[in-house]
């Protein structure tokens, strides 16, 4: 199984979400993780889609059937030494009087990850990184005691020199900037 | 004080001076909405009226002089009707139903006319925008319902939107591969006036959707070339001929290369039968040559087709030694089964038009016979028993008849199943737009509601539906609306008492075990009568001619029911499945 991540520039509408996750039910392809957010240009939405599949031409008809979708401005799909990408995890940790103490130097140096919220008997970790890199951490934080965990989805930028907005429609890369 | 009643008085003179009528004079949602049909050329709607599409109904009543609408009697019935429509016309069918019930009951021809791309615009009433979501009395999330089956689709909850989306809805609807669009009409939105002077702007352009119509000329040249080598070229067409309007493109195409050529089931009728250089039609049902010589050509040229299963059986071993020019206006039907040597991104018109300067003519005579060859074959095996004219009146004979009385110009509904099959082997289709049948989907009941639609859009055409037993009872009661609307529809329900093409499968490949395909039917034509429409019964042969003349003579609508040979099978066929090389002769 190779693991894919697509890219797709959409209206921002009602409904679109539905209307692309719709593709991958019809062709049974389980969605392993999803990111949406507006990008930069007003009223285009950028969604991140995670996919593993062991046939590359099945993706490419995913590709090309989701870009049929009439709101939808441009699909990308990748493999992983396509993009830079990144996860962002948070872990509810149990630090009870008593237990054992946080080496927050080693979270820090070793593991990037970041303390954000002390609270009276636990504390919230963040730690941006792969997939990979956030259960390493996963694994080194638990004899703590994980309370909590989440995991977002992937964003991911392509290591070309351009923007994916240079493969966008002429009209939206000249819309206004969004802040 | 003084200083704002200026101000009050001077927008009032502004607004008096741009001539905007007072708001309680702007139209509202669902006046806009008959304005919107107007402005696109619509002069017919099929539908059915209920609760939360009534507004809309209310503004119908003053258009009735522009807008012809056809009362049906199920909403499945306007669906088809309206593909009808669309199919013979090339216009937009347009369908209007009630929220709930009125919206499911249009899935299957939706369903129907995205896999046969096939232009709709269907406004389904929905409940008031305040009551979305809480199960409100017939409240359906059309939306959702229709996402996978439709183009596109939209929920109006303002009368504000309504010019705006409907320019949009006829746009997606009609161009690029057509299909059906979906536009859920809130009861408030339909109700309540606009804000602003009713304008409507046609689109033209949208910026997250461009068909792409004229091909790119690299594309071209690569076919070209590919097609120029070609030793045993094979050009296989489909739907997307007719729906291109190429039929004069391809003919001329056909006629400057000198290629054989054959069509797919929907693409019947864009090529005259008798021109020398058609060879038939292809698919589990077509016929011999077609079928087989798609495994003896080196370069087979497909234009506006999808590779259907139904048309390559096991597409792993369909034409696999052949290089393939794949002319296709959906770029994601290229290579979504074939592989294809030379793609053709664009309008199947368009890119004829670009290729003809570029190909040349070729000596392919020899290769021409060897289709010839394999005719004759069918011929003896499949044809001459078909209409040998012995015991029961056989299908084919039906049709070959209503072919000769009609010259091979009339146009041909027909249902789902086994006479679907025997229309398409044994009409001598001379004029395109002849043959409309449900192909993708395959839904029974399509013929009945499809041939008043398509008598509402080619009124001065011979409209001929050919009907199963079984499909007929699937949407009977349109027999209502064709009585109603006073259309000269002509039917043939070819009779054999069993769901034809299932027993076939039954007998040929589950050892005879017929399960539950016998049909104990009512007598069609006191039903008929019931409604108003004249009709007789065929059983013997001596009196089929006179009664396929009695049909046609008929200045009304008419029901022709010819009672057939019970367990007759449709050869040839190609088992599902299998490779083409398979196809069984008897």
């Amino acid at each position: 199984m190779t693991t894919y991540t697509i890219c797709v520039f959409t209206e921002n509408s009602i409904g679109l979400l539905n209307k692309i996750t719709i593709i991958f039910t019809r062709r049974r392809i389980n969605i392993e993780s999803l990111t949406v957010s507006e990008t930069e240009r007003k009223g285009i939405s950028r969604f991140t889609i995670v996919i593993k599949h062991d046939k590359r031409e099945e993706v490419e008809k995913l590709v090309r059937q989701i870009r049929k979708i009439v709101e939808v401005a441009a699909v990308f799909g990748y493999l992983n030494e396509d993009i830079v990408y990144n996860e962002i995890a948070l872990y509810k940790i149990s630090t009870p009087i008593d237990g054992k103490v946080i080496d927050v130097e080693n979270i820090n140096k070793v593991h990037k990850a970041w303390v954000v919220y002390w609270g009276l008997d636990y504390v919230v970790i963040e730690k941006t990184g792969t997939e990979r890199e956030i259960f390493d951490f996963f694994k080194y934080i638990k004899p703590h005691g994980i309370i909590e965990f989440v995991r977002s989805g992937r964003v991911a930028v392509g290591k070309t020199p351009q923007g994916l907005i240079e493969y966008l429609p002429e009209e939206i890369a000249e819309w206004e900037y969004y802040l | 004080m003084g200083n704002l009643l200026e101000v009050e008085a001077k927008q009032e003179t502004f607004a008096i001076s741009l001539e905007q009528p007072q708001k309680k004079d702007f139209l509202s949602g669902a006046q806009a909405m008959m304005e919107c049909l107007l402005a696109e050329g619509v002069d017919t709607i099929f539908g059915y009226p209920g609760g939360a599409i009534m507004p809309t109904y209310d503004a119908l009543y003053d258009y009735i002089d522009r807008l012809n609408h056809i009362l049906v009697r199920h909403e499945q019935g306007a669906g088809h009707a309206a593909q009808g429509y669309a199919r013979v016309s090339g216009k937009t069918g347009v369908c209007l139903v009630t929220s709930g019930p009125g919206g499911t009951n249009l899935i299957t021809p939706i369903a129907d006319a995205i896999i046969d791309c096939t232009p709709l615009v269907c406004i389904v009433g929905q409940v008031k925008s305040t009551l979305l979501g809480t199960d409100a009395f017939q409240e359906t999330d059309m939306i959702g319902v229709t996402t996978p089956v439709c183009k596109w689709n939209y929920q109006i909850t303002s009368a504000d939107e309504v010019p705006e989306i409907m320019a949009k809805a006829f746009y997606i609807a009609q161009t690029g591969k057509p299909g059906p669009v979906v536009i859920d009409f809130t009861r408030d939105a339909q109700a309540n006036k606009m804000t602003e002077k009713f304008e409507y702007r046609k689109v033209n352009k949208l910026v997250t959707y461009r068909p792409r119509i004229v091909p790119k000329q690299d594309q071209i040249e690569k076919a070209a070339e590919l097609i120029n080598k070609a030793k045993r070229p094979y050009i296989l067409f489909g739907h997307g001929v007719l729906i291109a309007d190429a039929v004069q493109e391809l003919l001329e195409f056909v006629e400057k290369t000198d290629m054989p050529c054959a069509s797919t089931l929907l693409g019947l009728s864009a090529m005259p039968i008798d021109h020398p250089n058609y060879m038939g039609w292809l698919g589990m049902h077509g016929m011999y040559a077609p079928n087989v010589m798609t495994d003896q050509c080196d370069v087979l040229i497909a234009i506006g087709m999808r590779f259907d299963d139904r048309v390559t059986g096991d597409s792993t071993k369909f034409a696999k030694q052949a290089k393939i020019v794949h002319i296709e206006i959906d770029p994601s039907e290229i290579e979504k089964i074939k592989k294809t040597e030379a793609p053709v991104v664009g309008d199947a018109k368009e890119a004829l038009k670009m290729l003809m300067p570029l190909v040349k003519k070729g000596d392919f005579t020899g290769w021409k016979n060897e289709f010839r060859k394999l005719d004759a074959r069918e011929h003896q095996k499949v044809t001459l028993r078909d209409l040998k004219g012995e015991g029961k009146i056989k299908m084919a004979e039906v049709v070959a008849m209503l072919s000769d009385k009609t010259n091979g110009e009339a146009c041909i509904v027909v249902d789902v199943g086994q006479h679907q099959m025997v229309a398409a082997r044994y009409y001598q289709f001379r004029k395109p737009h002849s043959y409309i049948a449900s192909g993708g989907l395959g839904t029974m009941g399509f013929a009945i509601p499809a041939s008043f639609g398509a008598k509402m859009g080619a009124p001065h055409r011979e409209v001929v539906g050919i009907i199963g037993d079984g499909c007929f009872q699937m949407t009977i009661q349109e027999l209502g609306t064709i009585a109603q609307s006073g259309l000269a529809v002509k039917m043939i329900i070819l009779n054999n008492n069993y769901l034809g093409m299932v027993r076939q499968w039954q007998q040929l490949f589950f050892d005879n075990r017929y399960s539950f395909v016998e049909l104990k039917n009512p007598d069609f034509i006191t039903i008929a009568k019931g409604f108003g429409i004249e009709g007789h019964t065929c059983s013997e042969r001596e009196t089929l001619s006179d009664s396929l003349d009695k049909m046609l003579k008929s200045d009304k609508a008419y029901l022709l029911e010819v009672l057939v040979e019970k367990e007759e099978n449709v050869f040839p066929m190609v088992p599902a499945g299998t490779s083409v090389s398979e196809i069984r002769l008897e």
